[in-house]
Order: structure tokens, then C-alpha cells, then sequence
């Protein structure tokens, strides 16, 4: 009995300790910015430019594909800032979620195929991908980099014989970077800018003729019930601002 | 039958309930927040469909490959010593705590198109694993090898030797010896490790997504059916991970009932 008391004990210890929480108030200000895997490169470089400029800001980034993004901020994940590739996703948020404020478009991008260095394929253009036996990767629907994809291999009227060769749709973007980059797949369709210094010894770039290519656009926006909303929209117009120039040297285009 | 006239302490009793509501919880919120009224169309469309089909070949491929695989193992685990035996038992468990993602990078280094086995495949045979369901059968029997490997050993160790030794006396080969005293020794055992070989399969992810891709079909089993949904329709989601919850259990507990009559 007395073990059984003191385990009992123990048991309401560990209850406590989970129960009570630090209560100590901070001059810090923590923000959780949502954007989407693309701009993962291009956006931790802004937060730790943006966090030396602020030094009582913290910013924390969560990547990943823009409507995985939406549905956690809909169904309620704690979010400051969110910045999608596409404003469908936005427009999501402000319709159907918390609502934002201070939306605006800050860069653009294209995108382009890539295929491992030794391009097993031999794969010399977007056409090129209708080839019977070509492995492609592209990123799953609703994605947007997924549907950018497919919007531009309709445009190029190889929809059909490309999507047949399509042997896995991938969680983000990034993951199609990581399966041509490993040299498993044959060509993947990404954005531009997600042929980084770090990789560009490792993959090839070809580009897509503009006449078929997409344009996507990011919006950014502070995401409505933030609870650091001062903090957020600093970070916000510092994208719009003085982060422009990084985003440039990562290849994004401007906003229109 | 008479140990149950021991009364259990009532601390045990309150601690079971503890542990019993840290698993039964979520997947009673689970249940409360499926959309019954759309379960229906998302349980029959297509997609779910042909998801369930290729888990179930995937999960049934991969627990029989553990175990043809594991069978040997925990044999000469069991019944021999050899320096570093030890380092060898820890290395055959490694899959089960490695990360799954990380068993998916470790399995494209192998069997990849530039893997160290996967690569002559290639270039010889032109031959490429991945993206292919038996790559999402690899990766599921992975992960689950672990678990044939602990159930097998461990019921290696518990079999009285004397019984096969008796058959040998009787003059039985060691192949007669195997096949009908040993290895019907052992069918409890065997089917507890095909039964958790089968369920770890069945949730298998991460090695999956990375090595074998998604594709449906092919290689989207259920988990990766369920999180594709889950970044656009969360409800949907829900309501297939309730499916993938309801044959997990219809096969514990209908192959318990069935190999391991508990006592």
C-alpha cells in the first residue's frame, strides 16, 4: 500500500509539472510565420536578417506545402504570418479562416524542369517529358507547384503522354527537388528558384518556354487572431521592404 | 482461471484506466469528428478503394518477408554465440527506433538508382526499384523486420530443447526435426510476429514516402492516401484514418482469437 501511495504521488507530480506553466512574462515577441516550401531558402535568410534588425523578435518558420498550410491555419494551428504561392490559398484563409490583414503580393516566380546532373533521360525540354518511359516527379494536386505543373504541361498540349509518365506526386515541392536530386526520378517540374547554389552541381535547370510557362504569385498576409499581430506585421512589411533584395538574389521576380 | 481470484490492487486498476483512456482517447475524438454523413462517398470513391487493396498486399508482402527473413536470424541469435552477437541483436532492431524517414534514405542508398545494389540493377538490367510497390514493400518489411526478429527470438529461447532433442534421438533429421518439432513449436510465436509484422506495415509512412513516392495505385497506401487528404479535405482524411483504424483492429483482434487463445 505504501508504494502504491507513493507511486500514486509520483503519478500527481508529473500531472502538475504538465499542468503548471512558466508564467513568466517576456519582452520577447515570438512569431510563427507559415510559407510555403519554396521560399524556404529565401526565408530563413529574411528571418535571421529581420530578427538582427529586431532584436527582441523571434521568428519561427514552418515550410511546407501551401494547402496543407491553409488547412492548419482553418483548423486552427497557431499562426502569425502566412505566405502561400498562391493566392488561392490566401484567399482561403481570408473566406473561410481567421481572416488577415495587411495582404499584399510580394514576388513572383516561374517555373522551370529539372532533371539530375547525368540526365539519365537525356531530357533537353518541357516536350521532352512526353517521352514514353521518362520517370516524372511532380508535386501532388492542389499543391501549387502540383498544379502550376499540370497547367503548364496542358498549355504545352503533352498533358496526357506526361501525366502517364508521372510515378509520384510528391508532399511539396521540395520533395520533387529531393527525388530528382537523389537521382530516383528523371525530371521534375519546380519552381525556378528552387535550383539553389547548394544544388546546382547536383541537378539542371531547364527552362520553360514563356509562351506555356506559369507565373505563380505569393501573397503574404498577418494572419487574423495573432497574438503578436505587432510583431507580425513588422515581419510582413520587412518582406515587402528591405527583404525584396534577398528575394531577388534567390531568383524570385518582383511582384507585378 | 484461479490467478483471477487474486484481487488486483485498485491503484493498478486506476493506472490500467489511465492507460487505456492515453490510447482510446484520441481515437474516440477520432470517431467524434468524422464526417459520418460524407464517410460513405470517401470510404467508396475510388481512390480509397484502390489505397485499402494495395495496403493490404503491401502489409500482408512485407510481414511474410519479415518473417521468412527474421526466422533465420533469430535462430542464430538464439542458439549460437559469436563475438558481438550483442552489436548484431542492436543492429537488427535498429529500424524501430530509426526515424522512418531516415530507413527510406537509408533503403535508397542500397536499393536506389544509385545505390550500391540498386545502381548495376540499373545499369545492367535497367531494372529500378524505386517507385515501385515492391520498393513500398521493402520499406514496410523495413520497419516491421525488427519486431519477427524480437517475437521469433524470444520464442526460440522459451521452446524445451529436450522435445527436439528427444525427435533427434528418435532418429529424426535435423530438417524432420525443424519442420515437425520445432517450427510447430513455435506457430504461436509465428503468428504474433505476423500479426505485429502486419500492423506495423499496415501504418507504415515516412520510409514509404521517401523511397517507394506516392503514387496511387502503385505505391499511395492508405497512411499516404490519408495524408495527401489531410493537406485539402481534413474531414475526408479523418474518416479514412478510421477506415485503416478498423482493419488494423479486425485483424488483431480476429487473428488473436484465432492463433493465440489467451489463457
Amino acid at each position: 500500500m505504501k508504494r502504491a501511495i507513493v507511486g500514486l504521488a509520483c503519478l500527481a507530480m508529473v500531472l502538475t509539472a504538465c499542468g503548471s506553466d512558466s508564467g513568466a512574462g517576456s519582452e520577447r515577441s515570438e512569431i510563427t510565420v507559415l510559407a510555403a516550401a519554396s521560399l524556404t531558402a529565401a526565408f530563413t535568410k529574411i528571418g535571421m536578417d529581420f530578427e538582427w534588425d529586431n532584436p527582441n523578435a523571434t521568428v519561427r518558420f514552418s515550410f511546407g506545402p501551401s494547402d496543407g498550410l491553409a488547412t492548419q491555419i482553418l483548423e486552427g494551428a497557431p499562426a502569425d504570418v502566412f505566405a502561400p504561392a498562391s493566392p488561392k490559398y490566401m484567399d482561403q484563409v481570408q473566406s473561410e479562416g481567421p481572416g488577415v490583414t495587411g495582404r499584399a503580393d510580394f514576388a513572383r516566380n516561374k517555373l522551370a524542369v529539372i532533371v539530375p546532373s547525368d540526365n539519365p533521360a537525356h531530357i533537353a525540354s518541357l516536350d521532352e517529358l512526353a517521352k514514353p518511359g521518362v520517370k516524372l516527379v511532380l508535386a501532388a494536386v492542389g499543391v501549387p507547384a502540383g498544379d502550376y505543373a499540370r497547367e503548364i504541361l496542358a498549355n504545352a498540349g503533352i498533358q496526357k503522354e506526361a501525366l502517364a509518365n508521372v510515378v509520384s506526386n510528391e508532399e511539396d515541392v521540395k520533395g520533387v527537388v529531393q527525388k530528382v536530386l537523389l537521382g530516383e526520378a528523371d525530371a521534375g517540374i519546380v519552381y525556378r528558384t528552387d535550383v539553389t547554389p547548394d544544388i546546382a552541381s547536383k541537378v539542371r535547370g531547364i527552362a520553360i518556354p514563356d509562351a506555356v510557362n506559369v507565373i505563380a504569385t505569393y501573397p503574404i498576409a498577418v494572419v487574423g487572431g495573432s497574438r503578436n499581430a505587432s510583431a507580425a506585421e513588422a515581419f510582413v512589411r520587412y518582406v515587402t521592404g528591405p527583404g525584396q533584395a534577398t528575394l531577388r538574389s534567390f531568383g524570385f521576380l518582383p511582384p507585378s | 482461471m484461479a490467478a483471477s481470484k487474486r484481487t488486483t490492487p485498485a491503484v493498478f486498476v486506476l493506472l490500467a484506466i489511465v492507460g487505456i483512456a492515453f490510447v482510446a482517447l484520441p481515437l474516440a475524438g477520432l470517431a467524434q469528428r468524422t464526417p459520418w454523413s460524407r464517410a460513405a462517398d470517401v470510404l467508396t470513391s475510388d481512390s480509397s478503394v484502390t489505397a485499402l487493396r494495395l495496403s493490404l498486399v503491401v502489409a500482408t508482402s512485407a510481414a511474410l518477408l519479415s518473417l521468412v527473413m527474421g526466422f533465420p536470424v533469430a535462430w542464430v541469435l538464439s542458439r549460437s554465440t559469436f563475438p558481438g552477437r550483442t552489436m548484431v541483436r542492436g543492429l537488427v532492431i535498429l529500424p524501430l527506433v530509426m526515424p522512418p524517414v531516415v530507413g527510406g534514405v537509408a533503403l535508397l542508398s542500397v536499393f536506389g538508382r544509385r545505390g550500391f545494389l540498386g545502381g548495376p540493377l540499373y545499369d545492367l538490367f535497367g531494372v529500378q526499384l524505386t517507385f515501385t510497390t515492391t520498393a513500398a514493400v521493402l520499406a514496410a518489411a523495413f520497419v516491421s523486420f525488427p519486431l519477427a526478429v524480437l517475437v521469433l527470438e524470444a520464442g526460440l529461447r522459451s521452446l524445451d530443447l529436450r522435445l527436439e532433442d528427444a525427435a533427434a534421438t528418435l532418429g529424426g533429421s535435423r530438417w524432420y526435426v525443424l519442420r515437425r518439432v520445432t517450427l510447430p513449436l513455435l506457430a504461436p510465436q509465428m503468428a504474433a510476429g505476423l500479426v505485429l509484422c502486419w500492423a506495423r506495415a499496415l501504418g507504415e509512412f515516412g520510409a514509404t514516402i521517401t523511397f517507394a513516392g506516392n503514387l496511387q495505385g502503385r505505391t499511395q497506401t492508405l497512411p499516404l492516401a490519408v495524408f495527401e487528404r489531410l493537406q485539402t479535405d481534413p474531414e475526408g482524411a479523418i474518416a479514412l484514418s478510421l477506415l485503416l483504424v478498423a482493419v488494423s483492429l479486425a485483424v488483431i483482434v480476429g487473428l488473436r482469437a484465432r492463433f493465440l487463445a489467451t489463457r
